[in-house]
This record gives C-alpha cells, sequence and structure tokens, in this order.
C-alpha cells in the first residue's frame, strides 16, 4: 500500500522525497562501524531512520549497503578457511542483518505514526563488491542468484521496493534488477557515475537507461557521486527517455580506512555542502526533470528537511 | 640514527641466530588495540600516540629481541582499492589520500623507536611490518609481479626511510610474492624474514607445499622463513613439514582467538602457559624465532621470554 502511494505521487507528477545518508550519519553520531551499527546500536540506526521521517522524507532507505555474505567471505581464501579461523555463524551473518536493518526501518515508521499515510520503506541493494570497483564485478549468474537471495531477505522481511543502489556497471544492474523484478518487488535503479558522465564501468549512462527500462525499472537515478556531476547526469536521464528520474549526491570527500575491511561509510569535509547550498543543487535536479530527489553519503536530516521546506 | 649502527644492530642479531639462539618476537598490536579499547581503522600511530607506543614498551619490557611496527597493510593500495581508479579517487577522496600510506609508515616507526628508546634497550630491533599488497587471505588478488616490484620499492623505501632494522613480511599468501618483497629487499640493502599462512594441511594458504615455497624463494631466502596468522596447531603442523625440505632458520607466531571482521574475538583458549607448551614444540621443531599474532598479548611474550629455552636443541 506504501508503494503505491509513491507511485500515485509519481504518475501525478508530484515530488518524492527520499532521506538522506544512512551510514555516513550512523558514523556521525559516534557509532563504531561493525556490522552497521545494527547489533550494537540498533537504537541509534533506527534514530536516523526517525530523523529523516521528521524531516519530511516519504522513502526511508534501509541501513543495508554493502551487506551481503561477499563482505564477509571476500576477507577469508574461501568458506573452509571463514569455517576454519573465523567466528561461529560468520557465513549467516549478512543475511541476518539485513532482516533486522529492515525490521528497523519498520519499527521507525511505525513509532513515527507514519504506517497509513503512505511513508514507503526501500530496501536498499548494492552491487555486491566494492561499489566502486566495477572491474570486480562477478559474472552474471552469480550476480543474479546472489541478488535473488538479498532480495528475498528483503522481500520477507518487509520492504515496499527495492531500491539498486550505486550500480557501476550494465552487467549487474541488468542481473539484480531482474532478480529484483521476478520477486514481484518494484523496484528502482540507481548509478553511480562519473565526472563525464558515465558508468564507473565507463558504459554510458544511455545503455544503462535502456537495459534497466526494459527489465521494469519504475525510476532510473543516479546518486554517490559530488552535486555537480550529479545534475549534469540528471540532464543526461531526461535525454536517455529515462521516464521517472531521481536524484541523490553525496556531500564532502570519501576518505576509507587505512584498514581494508570493506564498506565502512566516512565523508569528511561535508560542511562545505550545509543544507542551504546543497538544496540549490537539489532545485536544479528538480527544474532538469527529476522527481525523486534526496541525498546520499555525508548528507544528514538538516538536509533533507531543507529541501522539504525548500523544494 | 644513521644506517650504520642501524645495520650493527642487526648485525648483533644475526650473530644471535648464527649462535642458534631462540629469539623473541613480540605479540599482536591491532588486536591488543582492541584489546585497549582503541578500534583500529586508522592505525592510530598519529592519533593515539602514547597508546601505540605503551603496547611496544609492554612487549619490550616482556622481553622481546624484536618488535613490529603497527603498519600491517599500509601501502599505496590500501586507499586507492577503495576507488575505481586514480581519477576517481582524486575527484572524489579526501584529500592526501596518496601520501596517507607513506606517513602513516614513518609515523609507526617513530612509535616504535620512541618506545626503545624510552626503555633504553637500543639492542632491540624494529621490525618494519608489512603484508601482501592486496588482501592477505586472497591469494588471488595479487597484482602483477611487474606492479608488485614497483610497490614494494616504494613501500620498502618509506620503512627504510623511517629507519627500521628490517623488514618484516608478515601473513604472506604464495612464495611468489614473498620472492618479488624479497628482492626489492635486497635492492634496498634491508634484512628480511618472511611470515607466511599456512592452511590445515601443512601448506601454505594458495595450496603451495614446503617443497615448491623452498623451490619459489631459492637464491633470496629470507634469513627467517616463519608461519604466522594461523592457528596454533596448523603452525605446529607446518613447521613440521618445512623442517623435512628446508634447512634455513626458521620461525613462529600463531594467533590466538578468531577473526572477526572488522574486529579480533578473543577466546581463552590458549593463556599463555598453554601458548609456550606449544611454542616449546616450535623450538623442538626447528623454529628459533618466536612471538605471538592476533590474540596474544604482553603476558604471552613474558610467558615465552620466561619459559622456552635459550637455544636451540643440537
Amino acid at each position: 500500500m506504501s508503494y503505491e502511494a509513491v507511485r500515485d505521487k509519481l504518475e501525478r507528477g508530484d515530488s518524492v522525497l527520499l532521506d538522506g545518508g544512512v551510514g555516513s550519519e550512523i558514523l556521525r553520531r559516534g557509532v563504531y562501524w561493525r556490522c552497521h551499527g545494527i547489533e550494537q546500536h540498533p537504537e541509534v540506526v533506527r534514530q536516523v531512520h526517525l530523523d529523516y521521517l521528521a524531516a519530511g522524507a516519504d522513502v526511508i532507505r534501509t541501513n543495508t549497503f554493502q551487506l551481503n555474505r561477499r563482505a564477509y567471505l571476500n576477507l577469508f581464501h574461501g568458506l573452509e578457511h571463514m569455517r576454519h579461523i573465523g567466528p561461529p555463524e560468520l557465513e549467516h551473518k549478512a543475511g541476518k542483518l539485513v532482516r533486522q536493518a529492515v525490521e528497523l526501518a519498520v519499527k521507525a515508521r511505525r513509532l513515527a505514526g507514519r504506517e497509513g499515510d503512505g511513508v514507503a520503506i526501500a530496501g536498499v541493494i548494492s552491487p555486491l563488491e566494492h561499489s566502486f570497483r566495477p572491474d570486480l564485478c562477478p559474472p552474471p549468474k552469480a550476480c543474479h542468484a546472489e541478488h535473488a537471495e538479498i532480495v528475498e531477505q528483503m522481500k520477507s522481511a518487509g520492504v515496499d521496493f527495492v531500491l539498486l543502489e550505486s550500480m557501476n556497471c550494465l552487467s549487474e544492474a541488468r542481473a539484480a534488477c531482474e532478480a529484483a523484478r521476478a520477486s514481484g518487488l518494484p523496484a528502482w535503479v540507481s548509478f553511480t557515475v562519473r565526472e563525464n558522465g558515465r558508468l564507473l564501468s565507463n558504459e554510458p549512462l544511455e545503455k544503462a537507461v535502456q537495459a534497466v527500462k526494459r527489465l521494469g525499472a519504475e525510476v532510473v537515478l543516479v546518486n554517490c557521486a559530488p552535486p555537480a556531476d550529479i545534475t549534469k547526469a540528471v540532464a543526461l536521464l531526461r535525454r536517455h527517455g529515462a521516464g521517472h528520474v531521481g536524484a541523490f549526491a553525496h556531500i564532502g570527500r570519501y576518505d576509507p580506512p587505512s584498514w581494508k575491511f570493506g564498506f565502512y561509510p566516512r565523508f569528511s569535509g561535508t560542511e562545505a555542502y550545509p543544507p542551504e547550498r546543497f538544496l540549490k543543487a537539489a532545485r536544479q535536479w528538480k527544474k532538469l526533470g527529476a522527481r525523486v530527489i534526496g541525498g546520499c553519503c555525508g548528507t544528514t536530516p538538516d538536509h533533507i528537511r531543507a529541501l522539504r521546506e525548500g523544494l | 640514527m644513521d644506517i650504520h649502527s642501524v645495520n650493527q644492530r642487526y648485525a648483533k642479531l644475526r650473530e644471535r641466530i648464527e649462535r642458534r639462539e631462540v629469539i623473541i618476537l613480540d605479540g599482536a598490536i591491532g588486536s591488543e588495540m582492541l584489546r585497549r579499547g582503541l578500534t583500529w581503522e586508522s592505525h592510530k600511530v598519529e592519533s593515539e600516540p602514547a597508546a601505540i607506543r605503551s603496547i611496544h614498551a609492554d612487549y619490550i619490557r616482556a622481553g622481546a629481541d624484536v618488535i613490529s611496527t603497527n603498519t600491517f597493510q599500509l601501502a599505496r593500495r590500501s586507499y586507492l582499492n577503495h576507488f575505481a581508479d586514480r581519477d576517481h579517487m582524486r575527484h572524489i577522496g579526501a584529500n592526501g589520500l596518496e601520501k596517507r600510506a607513506p606517513a602513516l609508515i614513518r609515523e609507526g616507526v617513530a612509535r616504535a623507536r620512541e618506545a626503545r628508546d624510552q626503555a633504553r634497550r637500543p639492542q632491540v630491533c624494529i621490525a618494519g611490518a608489512m603484508t601482501t599488497l592486496d588482501w592477505c587471505f586472497r591469494p588471488d588478488q595479487a597484482p602483477s609481479p611487474r606492479d608488485m616490484r614497483a610497490e614494494y620499492r616504494e613501500t620498502i623505501g618509506a620503512f627504510k626511510k623511517a629507519g627500521v632494522d628490517l623488514m618484516l613480511f608478515e601473513t604472506f599468501n604464495s612464495s611468489r610474492e614473498a620472492r618479488v618483497a624479497l628482492e626489492a629487499a635486497r635492492e634496498a640493502g634491508v634484512p628480511a624474514w618472511v611470515g607466511f599462512v599456512c592452511d590445515w594441511k601443512g601448506r601454505l594458504l594458495n595450496g603451495e607445499t614446503m617443497t615448491r615455497v623452498r623451490k619459489g624463494l631459492r637464491g633470496v631466502e629470507p634469513d627467517v622463513l616463519l608461519f604466522n596468522c594461523a592457528p596454533v596447531p596448523d603452525v605446529t603442523l607446518a613447521l613440521g613439514e618445512l623442517a623435512k625440505v628446508y634447512g634455513h632458520p626458521a620461525g613462529a607466531y600463531a594467533h590466538v582467538g578468531r577473526f572477526d571482521p572488522p574486529d579480533w574475538m578473543f577466546t581463552d583458549e590458549y593463556p599463555p602457559e598453554k601458548y609456550l607448551a606449544a611454542a616449546s614444540e616450535w623450538v623442538a621443531r626447528g623454529a628459533q624465532v618466536v612471538g605471538g599474532c592476533c590474540g596474544t598479548t604482553p603476558m604471552h611474550i613474558e610467558a615465552l621470554k620466561q619459559g622456552l629455552p635459550k637455544n636451540l636443541l643440537a
């Protein structure tokens, strides 16, 4: 039902407001980045969702970026090595965390008393490998199977639709989109773009748009690039007939840790983009035709509030 | 400290090795940080200098002849790997990422040297800890030999400039990458030891048998070949296999507990006395350099210092 409300808005030509950075916001609130904060600080994760709802978001995104079994398996020589030197049950951890993350978003919506008024929960699914590394993309068959597994976890935990986020190449976007559509859930697909408007894989955005439209993506978006790059990409999306278009830029600069333990959403220097400045960029996206607008890493509930009030 | 006196310090250690003395290496740094309430996402060598120094100091006090720097996994690739390519890193990455690895190496070595100075133990050798360029448990991710060569030269250069006495290439997963690292160290004039991760069948993690390892290292043998970052029984097994085919000095430092990324899970399977019993078995199998990997503490090292024989058995 919740998704129907979002879809109706889009059909009417209204804007839909996304939330802002989830992982980066959890980190900004002082949580030590382990298991996405879900095991040790579920109350912070829930509060971040609540704050985005209070700021006016129509869609809240689950804290599941880069949460998949590969994220853990990659740190070992293989499953046998993981079982040999890792803690018990590590191979099942990602799936468990995905379910818990969805439940936290569902609970936040209930606590905010927003179940009946059309707030939708987007199950965030990222590339299986590091989202900035298209060269590591698994073969299509593996992509399809692993995305299907995550989609099922999300569906059974109660998401309203899936948001395939930060997709970096055509083949994975296609496989993930097929898996999502096969589950019966609506799917939105968002691509990370380079400065030159291409995907990180250097494939043209136009091809990506055509591919996922054909597979039934209801909204095509661009995300996880600086605001200026996102502005250019929105214009490209419109030119390539993407239909419903969305945008959520990151702010600040990606500041990864010295230890290579995978996804760590630290963005430094975000003060260069205070809410008013972010709103200005978002106005351009809207002017260029974007109807789904929000923030990626580094943005905060204040940024989303500024969009709610100013767009 | 000029390079001459650094060489003298290591030369004395090498003489002890030649005299078949048992040498004590330190224990874990990264997991010890966790145990002391620090997290390790920036190595903390710059932001928590006193804490890092005190870990080194505790290992010196426990009796370590060699302490290793808190620099595991620092190489330019550690940051570059997070991005699509160099242009992408420059475009969206934090300022200074390209220089962060050598800067942290410099700081990491400085903390170990300060601890040595403060302890007034000038004979303690400082080993620059460096692992494989890509993920240590993933031999399949190793770069091409050409890329590796350039990156080892660069990284070893940073350690040398910072004043290490030797390189400790640890948690290596193939003789191929070890060979490149050893050649680069030799070119730079820095002595080197290599620690390999072994599996549970007496081979390296990538499946290489000890005979293959011996062949792979022919002509560039490290001063000491060790096994590390594997459970105690695996290390015992690997040392036995190595002894059958390899005649150069060997050593070992096992981990205790479980790798629970991004943390370490501490277990009580191997308290100091039990770890000492295992390490005594390693010495019986020819290990001459003995210390501890993840999960071990200064107490483990003290137990080794007190309890291990002073020399290899004839």
